[in-house]
């Protein structure tokens, strides 16, 4: 853990801090030389028929998370589904035919409950700070992972970690349930990006060649890979968008939802639980 | 007595009585007190819990106001469109819509702190919370409870961040055709002014704590919450109730003896957080029949009706002290008058009928007693009889000196008496003392007394106490002389058999002695005349004298 760079003031150095993520990023995602970069531009679709696996979990009444839990009747069905924010929580990759480099470190700002972003993928090796972004500490510790144990994070404050191998590692925070996040390790990703609260992204890639973009959330792949081939020149994959959720299972995995809650409220009036 | 002796028991069976039912008593007072406390103490937590529920219900219809506040909405959505950053106007405009509904809202229903929140769960705005000063990328969204918001659900949490806070979230609305622009979150402190007023609604003693510490308390006047800052120590080995584990609230758990507390959990992330409130009463116990004393209140005692306790104690002592002064002093005290009356001789006879129980029966047997020794005379007197009495003036010189020693002077009034003295040397070996004359032959005429020929008489063994049943002899004897050579031959023999020298000792002497001695005792006692006995006396013959009344 170390502080962030500079000694200018906290906003200042919070502003810092952004810029230097946003600088990591770039630095990933964008090519040393812009004339051999290329852009994939595409579009996730069906990303609000996903379920974000924490606040699903937290509206199930046997986890006590709440004394009351009630739908607003005006606002419509389709947009109560605990779909994920896209821009936070799908990552959009773009894996080379070979293994890459690890690139700079990269910023994942710890606050509001989540980490930001919430699911990253990197090469192995990879740099992570950890910027908390809350006024108040936190105590990260990657599950199973020797090298990540847990620590606290004051205000302000960073804290880094190297992905060690590939594979998938979920970090978490020992003074906030809800923040989980998931760090795949690859060697071969080239280039990542989170699509708009529509669904858009871009992807730069530095070489000409083979790629295959997958989106993945929470930790695991959605919607099938798309192999593209990238020459000097932008491509446009929005005509054949990341289909990353079915309607139907989303729906079926709504009513589901629905008659556990729904039982459970039953249960619980039948025979109300302690705490509630 | 009877009366007496059956308030004594009637006052031991009280006692123990009493003694058993307040061990019965104070074993059912504790019986009853743990379980009223066990109850008490659930009724605590279940009211507790509602109190939250019903609050958090409450203050989420306070966060409509917000939601229907036109720039609430507009200004959230037009953060929404700016991705990367929050837009300065939004965040001013929504900081004064904030706060203007906000003064709107009374103080006991509203909030500590307000936030608004966009789609990307950015805090565009916010009202009391100073620790996010400065922060332009404070954001809240990752929240169940503000995600949940933000998909069109109104619903409560419990957050522990730098302190606990209840937290209500509900969805604000701009474009009914789309997504809820953002959501209003409204936050409480859970601090010792939370805890107060959730004790003083609900009549709980309550403690909230999380990450091991208390974190606030709140307690009724006559608790005193200082005894809340024990369950800190309690909070370790909480996780090892089962019941506190699988079902969120602990069984009744007894700390130190000093409070007895049950733990619950907090609903929302703080349940995960091991963070909840415990509610807490006083044991009620007594540690025996005399913890009363220690545990009663000015109400308690008011209500014991002492003035009752009072009259019933004076009663029954009163009542003790009556029936001894029935059966006991007075009685004696009417036995000690008469037999005063009777001693100084007012009475011939005590009057049995003026006396009851006991003291009849003793006055009966005395007049029986005194009716018997009366019919025969008169009784003996017990001890050593008064020689003078008996004998009259006797001369200082035992005037039975003659029996034990031949050649004693007989008649010296002026010498020394005493028992066994003997005499001088000299007389002793004087001649003339003759042997006793066998029984029946003619006894020599006894010398005259003072007579020069007289032989000094030894000390004399005669004593006038009256043996056991020596009532008996009285007046049946007849003073005949005739009977004294007989008591002469049995008292030499005797002296014989005791190993005393008999020489010198005369019948003549002896007659003369004891002639003497009933003349004395006949003038002075009335009496017919005297009848002498031999008995043994310390080793030595003696002759004890009894008067002849009839």
């Amino acid at each position: 853990m170390k502080a962030p760079l500079g000694s200018a003031s906290l906003p200042s150095r919070r502003r810092s801090g952004r810029a230097l993520g946003w600088l990591a990023a770039l630095t990933f995602l964008v090519p040393a030389s812009a004339d051999a970069a290329a852009k994939l531009r595409g579009r996730v679709d069906g990303f609000r028929n996903l379920l974000n696996p924490v606040w699903a979990e937290a509206r199930d009444p046997k986890q006590h998370g709440y004394s009351f839990r009630e739908p607003v009747a005006t606002v419509r069905a389709e947009f109560r589904r605990l779909f994920p924010h896209a821009p936070k929580e799908i990552c959009v990759v773009a894996f080379a035919a070979a293994a890459q480099k690890a690139p700079p470190p990269v910023l994942v700002r710890v606050g509001g409950g989540r980490t930001t972003p919430v699911t990253l993928v990197v090469p192995p090796g990879t740099r992570l700070t950890f910027q908390n972004t809350d006024p108040f500490k936190h105590r990260l510790h990657g599950v199973g992972i020797n090298t990540f144990q847990p620590a606290d994070t004051a205000r302000g404050m960073t804290r880094e970690w190297s992905v060690p191998a590939p594979g998938v590692f979920e970090i978490r925070d020992e003074l906030a349930p809800s923040l989980r996040m998931w760090v795949v390790a690859d060697p071969n990703v080239a280039a990542i990006a989170y699509p708009s609260m529509k669904g858009d992204f871009a992807l730069s890639v530095e070489e000409p060649g083979e790629y295959t973009v997958q989106a993945y959330f929470a930790g695991k792949k959605v919607g099938p890979a798309l192999p593209v081939t990238v020459k000097d020149v932008d491509l446009d994959l929005t005509k054949t968008p990341l289909k990353v959720g079915d309607e139907k299972a989303a729906a079926l995995a709504d009513k589901a939802a629905a008659d556990k809650e729904k039982a459970a409220t039953e249960e619980g009036a039948a025979k109300p639980e302690a705490g509630k | 007595m009877v009366l007496s002796r059956f308030w004594y028991v009637l006052l031991g069976l009280l006692f123990g009585a009493a003694l058993f039912l307040l061990h019965i008593a104070s074993s059912m007072y504790n019986r009853t007190g743990l379980r009223a406390r066990a109850e008490g103490l659930s009724s605590d937590a279940q009211v507790v819990s509602w109190y939250l529920r019903d609050d958090a219900r409450q203050r989420s219809a306070q966060l409509i106001p917000f939601a229907l506040e036109s720039d609430v909405g507009k200004y959230l959505q037009k953060s929404n469109e700016s991705e990367a950053k929050v837009p300065d106007e939004a965040r001013g405009k929504l900081t004064q819509a904030l706060a203007r509904v906000n003064a709107q809202i009374p103080k006991e229903a509203g909030f500590d702190s307000v936030f608004a929140v966009d789609q990307h769960g950015r805090v565009v705005a916010y009202l009391g919370y100073a620790q996010a000063s400065g922060m332009e990328d404070f954001e809240l969204g990752g929240y169940p409870v503000v995600a949940d918001a933000l998909h069109g659900y109104v619903r409560d949490d419990t957050l522990v961040l730098d302190r606990m806070y209840r937290i209500v979230a509900r969805p604000v609305e701009y474009d009914l055709a789309s997504m809820p622009a953002g959501a209003i979150v409204g936050a409480r402190v859970i601090d010792d002014r939370f805890a107060r007023e959730l004790s003083q609604r609900t009549g709980a003693a309550v403690a909230f704590y999380a990450n091991g510490q208390r974190s606030a308390a709140g307690s009724p006047a006559e608790f005193a919450t200082a005894n809340l800052d024990a369950i800190v120590g309690d909070l370790t080995d909480l996780e090892q109730d089962k019941d506190y584990r699988d079902k969120g609230r602990s069984a009744v758990r007894e700390i130190g003896g000093m409070i007895a507390v049950q733990y619950t959990r907090l609903p929302g992330e703080a349940w995960q957080l091991g963070a909840g409130y415990a509610v807490a009463r006083q044991p009620a116990a007594v540690s025996g029949p005399l913890g009363f004393f220690s545990h009663a209140d000015d109400k308690d005692k008011k209500d014991a009706k002492l003035p009752l306790a009072i009259l019933a104690a004076i009663a029954a002592a009163g009542l003790g002290i009556l029936f001894s002064v029935l059966e006991h002093t007075r009685p004696l005290r009417v036995f000690k008058t008469e037999a005063e009356k009777f001693a100084a001789g007012t009475v011939e006879q005590l009057t049995p009928s003026r006396f009851r129980g006991l003291f009849r029966k003793i006055a009966s047997d005395v007049n029986d007693g005194v009716d018997k020794q009366l019919a025969k005379g008169g009784g003996p007197r017990r001890g050593p009889a008064d020689f003078k009495e008996v004998l009259g003036d006797l001369p200082d010189q035992p005037m039975m000196s003659a029996f034990s020693l031949p050649g004693d002077t007989l008649g010296e009034p002026s010498a020394p008496s005493g028992p066994a003295s003997p005499g001088p040397s000299s007389a002793r070996s004087a001649p003339g003392r003759a042997l006793p004359s066998p029984p029946g032959a003619r006894k020599p005429r006894p010398p005259t007394p003072g007579g020069a020929d007289s032989p000094p008489m030894p000390a004399a063994q005669l004593d006038a106490t009256m043996p056991e049943g020596g009532l008996a002899g009285w007046g049946t004897g007849a003073p005949d002389e005739a009977e004294w050579q007989g008591v002469f031959d049995e008292f030499v023999a005797t002296k014989q058999q005791c190993g005393e020298s008999v020489e010198g000792f005369t019948y003549e002497k002896f007659v003369e002695r004891l002639r003497k001695n009933r003349d004395t005792l006949v003038q002075r006692y009335g009496a017919k005349g005297v009848k002498f006995g031999v008995y043994v006396k310390d080793g030595k013959a003696a002759l004890k004298a009894n008067p002849i009344k009839q």
